[in-house]
């Protein structure tokens, strides 16, 4: 580290570190420089010339912009000078002759720095007897995104953004001198996935939001600090409310988790929380129809119900579902229902005991991060399987394509498709969906076989790792998995001379009867790499860590406790007043499987599986009970007996646990007026009184209390201590030890006529029932269909568009081909959640899926 | 008491029903209320108007200012944006709602001074009381005048 350098601005001396900006170093000292194109987080460019300060030289005092040079020794600033005032008058003058002055209705009127600035630094009266320059105004750059070319001070912001940080130079400077405009590239929207950040960082009111757009005013909003729901990565926000209404969100910052930056979903798509179409009252089936009733009757008829169940069919003939979007109260809340008030262990959420998950995530994701602010990145590779960050965890790929541009991090990408992120170099593995272990075990083999020494025990068991990988040779890795030997050597050598390297995995890559496979060949990669602290799971929803630390799975009780470890089931039956059940649930797969046939009532919070899959559809009519927590009508609602509605993450306090098991708060921030609905924790609370068992909880702090005493990763957190910024956990704690043993790769059976297999996965913009409610939204929505790579649509002579049916063993799916190389010869590509295409009608658990694709009937 | 006192008398009550008769030949100074108007002051504030340009386009255009301005909260604004087609106002933005709840309104004039388009003007209207308390809170299409601005600009 060079040595700090002291400098004197406005007769003060000032100690900063070399290469700091005058303009960062001022402001160390509370000492304001007005600026514009300048950015913390961006590079310095010194283009609006706002910034001017006088310097003293040995040729005299000299004008300089503050934003672009570095602090030097013993250098003398000043920033109030006569010169300094003129230049930054002129300055302003300038920029004012071609703004026009439509504040009144520019939504960033009341929040503009040009605004605050002309009235710190401007000049007070305007010269300016000509007309203004016309440009074009109310322009969409995106479906959410309005550009007004006239208030653009060309600071080039925006361009900036996209280049350094999204890697997609979508916006430009077009023209020159006085006719110079921002615009996009003819036939080229801005897309990228992140792009609504550059609303936050306009200094003027160019860029806008269309979703928001004459929503709010800045002096009128509520602004309550919370987190985005939308995956797991956990980005800050705020949310700025009016009249119990959301108006606007925007990011916020937070160095451990997302920086400043947000994705465009968690941006743009909330109109669900004000829609007109939530659930407001409870609803109970009569003659057929859901009729409103009142909440104590709902409760007193679900009690009674799930009482005489039990005692009918015995406690594990009722199946209890929530969902990875619940906070930690809600989901421990539902758990400790199931167990206590029912007594059975049928209790999951999807994505749950379905998935051979890992207890613990990433590390850190500040060890991804800035590289260029604070420390290094502490990660030099990451290994990826079977996540796609670009569609599924927005922010966190913007982490990822930082730290390769700008620090060197290496990727290694192992994923069916060819994601978004194979355009940086690195070694990629399109396997064959079904064949993770062999790969991973042609890794290991690549890791023994290279120079690199091995850590602790894999080396005292090398030979019999070497044996358990033997057989996979380089034609195996060819004919099974479909990936070039060379490539797997390469990134085994990568992973095993990495410093620091992260191993992180997915649901697409762990789910089905061969996941516990998978999770034992990526624990021997991680043993024999020496990344062991670095073996991470990353569930794809907003709490997918926290509900499965807080005890919703069939196999574990809250913090990963085993069902058979006495003491520590003993000392939770202590709490709870009551016996837990020791055999183990059913998964959330196997209760749907199974509900009308030994499943009598289910009990569904926040999830709607009879979307995801007709046959789960059916089997959910044939139920004797279902109750469901609901914001909105669904398909799983119309089916229901009992209806109770619920409270969205914006309209009660609960806490959510990122992918870095950050503990972070999301309160309370607008009241809906138009419904009765409660919180998911509160109505279960009532219905344990019903059944005659108080629950000692006053409010939903006393629940994240409880927590914080049962799971042992969450020790001594209370809401309190989370503060704005969040906790991470004691991840650590949670962390099992490494076991070694071999992983078999189980046998492909290939289904005789179906030549292809299925690969799904998740599309960030899908057809989701909360994010379809942002019109915006839903035009950009990915498209229904079924991608195809060109040499198989040209194989079985189908065309973009043309219609086909998918058929696997158990179902088919008529739906549009789109041709498309990123995906895997051999395989048919369809993502979940996709508007009127159930993905799920095909699948049956096994995994992976065979299918074939027919011709559709065309034109109907 | 002499008859010169009762001469006095006399005068005196002479004089003043003089003034008496002389005043019942002049016109009254009151005004039959209900009946007639009542002449106010060019600068009288009373009961809101919202104008509209001659064209018939609304002048407001939804920027919220009067309602920054307001010292009691008197007024809630709703801003739209407007469709180029059919525009309600000349722009992009138009007052979807616009509400004045005259319970709280203290006629300062604040919201006035604080419109950059003369929308929202105090007009001469005085005669406000009402039945029920939600009648107080005026509506945009309440406010709007008709087509034809009436309304004066006061001169300051």
């Amino acid at each position: 580290m060079a040595e700090p350098i002291t400098l004197t601005i406005d007769d003060r001396q000032v100690t900063v570190p070399a290469g700091t900006l005058l303009v960062d170093a001022a402001a160390a000292v509370q000492i304001e420089i007005p600026i514009f194109c300048s950015h913390p987080k961006l590079d310095p460019v010194g283009c609006c010339r706002m910034c001017m300060v006088e310097v003293e030289t040995p040729r005299g005092p000299r004008l300089m912009t503050a934003c672009t040079t570095p602090v030097a020794q013993g250098m003398v600033v000043h920033t109030n000078t006569e010169s300094v005032r003129s230049v930054q008058e002129a300055n302003l003058a300038f920029i004012l002759a071609n703004h026009p002055l439509d504040c009144p209705i520019c939504d960033k009127g009341g929040e503009c720095p040009l605004q605050d600035q002309t009235l710190r630094f401007g000049p007070g009266v305007s010269h300016l007897v000509e007309p203004k320059r016309l440009a074009k105004k109310h322009y969409l750059i995106s479906e959410t995104i309005v550009l007004d070319q006239e208030r653009c001070i060309l600071c080039w912001r925006c361009i900036r953004y996209l280049e350094e940080w999204e890697d997609k130079p979508q916006l430009g400077l077009f023209q020159r001198g006085n006719d110079t405009v921002i615009d996009t590239f003819p036939g080229q929207p801005v897309d990228a996935k992140t792009s609504g950040n550059i609303i936050d960082i306009c200094p003027v009111g160019a860029l806008t939001s269309r979703v928001a757009r004459f929503d709010f005013r800045p002096w009128q909003v509520t602004r309550t600090p919370s987190i985005c729901v939308h995956c797991s990565v956990g980005c800050n926000l705020r949310l700025d409310s009016r009249t119990h209404t959301l108006r606007r969100i925007v990011g916020r910052e937070n160095m451990a988790v997302n920086d400043q930056w947000i994705c465009d979903k968690g941006r743009f798509a909330y109109a669900w929380v004000n829609s007109p179409e939530r659930l407001r009252y409870p609803l109970l089936r009569r003659d057929g129809r859901l009729v409103p009733v009142q909440w104590r009757e709902a409760l007193e008829y679900v009690a009674e119900r799930l009482h005489t169940l039990r005692e009918e069919h015995g406690p594990d003939a009722i199946g209890f579902i929530g969902s990875a979007k619940l906070s930690n109260e809600a989901a421990y809340t539902l758990q400790r229902f199931a167990r206590q008030m029912i007594g059975t262990n049928n209790v999951d959420h999807r994505d749950g005991g379905d998935v051979a998950a890992w207890p613990v995530g990433i590390p850190a994701l500040a060890h991804l991060m800035k590289p260029q602010y604070g420390p290094d990145p502490q990660v030099d590779t990451v290994f990826l399987l079977g996540v796609d960050p670009s569609e599924e965890l927005p922010i966190l790929d913007l982490h990822l394509k930082r730290s390769v541009r700008r620090a060197g991090m290496r990727l290694v990408l192992a994923h069916p498709r060819r994601i978004e992120l194979t355009r940086y170099r690195g070694p990629y593995l399109g396997y064959r969906p079904g064949t993770e272990v062999a790969l991973l075990n042609g890794l290991v083999k690549a890791v023994l076989e290279s120079d690199a020494e091995l850590p602790g025990e894999a080396r005292e068991r090398a030979e019999e790792l070497a044996q358990w990988v033997a057989p996979v040779d380089d034609a195996l890795l060819q004919e099974l998995c479909g990936v070039d030997p060379d490539t797997v050597r390469e990134a085994g050598h990568l992973l095993a001379r990495s410093r620091q390297a992260l191993i992180v995995y997915g649901p697409l890559a762990a789910r089905g009867p061969q996941g516990p496979a998978v999770r034992q060949a990526l624990v021997n990669l991680a043993a024999v790499t020496g990344h062991f602290e670095r073996l991470a799971y990353v569930g794809l929803e907003a709490n997918s860590q926290g509900v499965r630390d807080v005890g919703l799975l069939p196999h574990r009780l809250p913090g990963h406790l085993p069902l058979d470890q006495t003491d520590g089931v003993r000392r939770l039956e202590e709490l709870w007043g009551a016996a837990i059940p020791t055999a183990p649930g059913l998964t959330y797969s196997q209760m749907l499987a199974a509900a009308g046939d030994t499943l009598k009532a289910l009990y569904i919070v926040g999830a709607d599986p009879a979307s995801e899959r007709p046959a789960w559809a059916e089997n959910l009519e044939k139920l004797d009970l279902l109750v469901v927590h609901e914001l909105v009508e669904t398909a799983t609602v119309e089916r229901a007996h009992v209806v109770f509605p619920a409270l969205g993450w914006a309209e009660h306090d609960g806490t959510f646990t990122n992918l870095e098991g950050r503990v972070q708060r999301a309160p309370k921030a607008v009241t809906n007026p138009h419904t009765r609905a409660a919180p998911d924790w509160m109505i279960l609370d009532h219905l344990a009184s019903h059944m005659d068992v108080d629950w000692p909880y006053a409010d939903v702090r006393a629940i994240t209390g409880e927590i914080a005493q049962v799971v042992p990763s969450y020790r001594g957190l209370t809401w309190d201590a989370l503060g704005d910024q969040g906790v991470q956990g004691d991840v650590d704690a949670a962390r099992p030890r490494p076991k070694l043993a071999p992983a078999t790769q189980p046998p492909l059976d290939p289904e005789p006529g179906h030549p292809l297999v299925l690969v799904t996965g998740t599309v960030l913009y899908d057809g989701g029932n909360l994010v379809g409610r942002t019109p915006q939204m839903r035009a950009v929505a990915f498209p229904t269909g079924a991608g195809l790579h060109p040499e198989d649509a040209a194989t079985l002579d189908v065309a973009p568009g043309d219609r086909v049916r998918v058929v696997s063993p158990h179902g088919s799916l008529e739906l549009p081909v789109h041709v498309d190389d990123r995906v895997r010869p051999g395989t048919v590509w369809i993502p979940e959640g996709l508007a009127d295409a159930p993905v799920g009608a095909l699948l049956d658990g096994i995994y992976p899926v065979p299918v074939r694709v027919e011709p559709g009937k065309s034109g109907e | 008491m002499a008859i010169k006192d009762y001469l006095k008398d006399a005068i005196e009550i002479g004089k003043a029903m003089g003034v008496t008769l002389k005043h019942l030949a002049q016109p009254p100074v009151t005004v039959e209320y209900p009946f007639e108007p009542v002449p106010v002051y060019p600068r009288f504030r009373g009961r809101h108007e919202l104008r509209r340009y001659d064209n018939g386009l609304e002048r407001c255009i939804g920027c919220m200012l009067c309602e920054a301005a307001c010292p009691t909260g008197a007024i809630y604004v709703e801003a739209a944006e407007n469709d180029p087609e059919d525009p309600v106002s000349p722009g992009e933005r138009y007052a979807k709602v616009y509400e004045i709840n005259l319970l709280r309104c203290i006629f300062c004039g604040d919201c006035e001074a604080a419109c950059p388009t003369e929308a929202i003007v105090l007009g001469h209207d005085f005669a406000m009381a009402n039945y029920h308390r939600r009648d107080f809170i005026l509506t945009k299409e309440e406010l709007l005048n008709p087509p034809e601005p009436n309304v004066i600009i006061r001169p300051e």
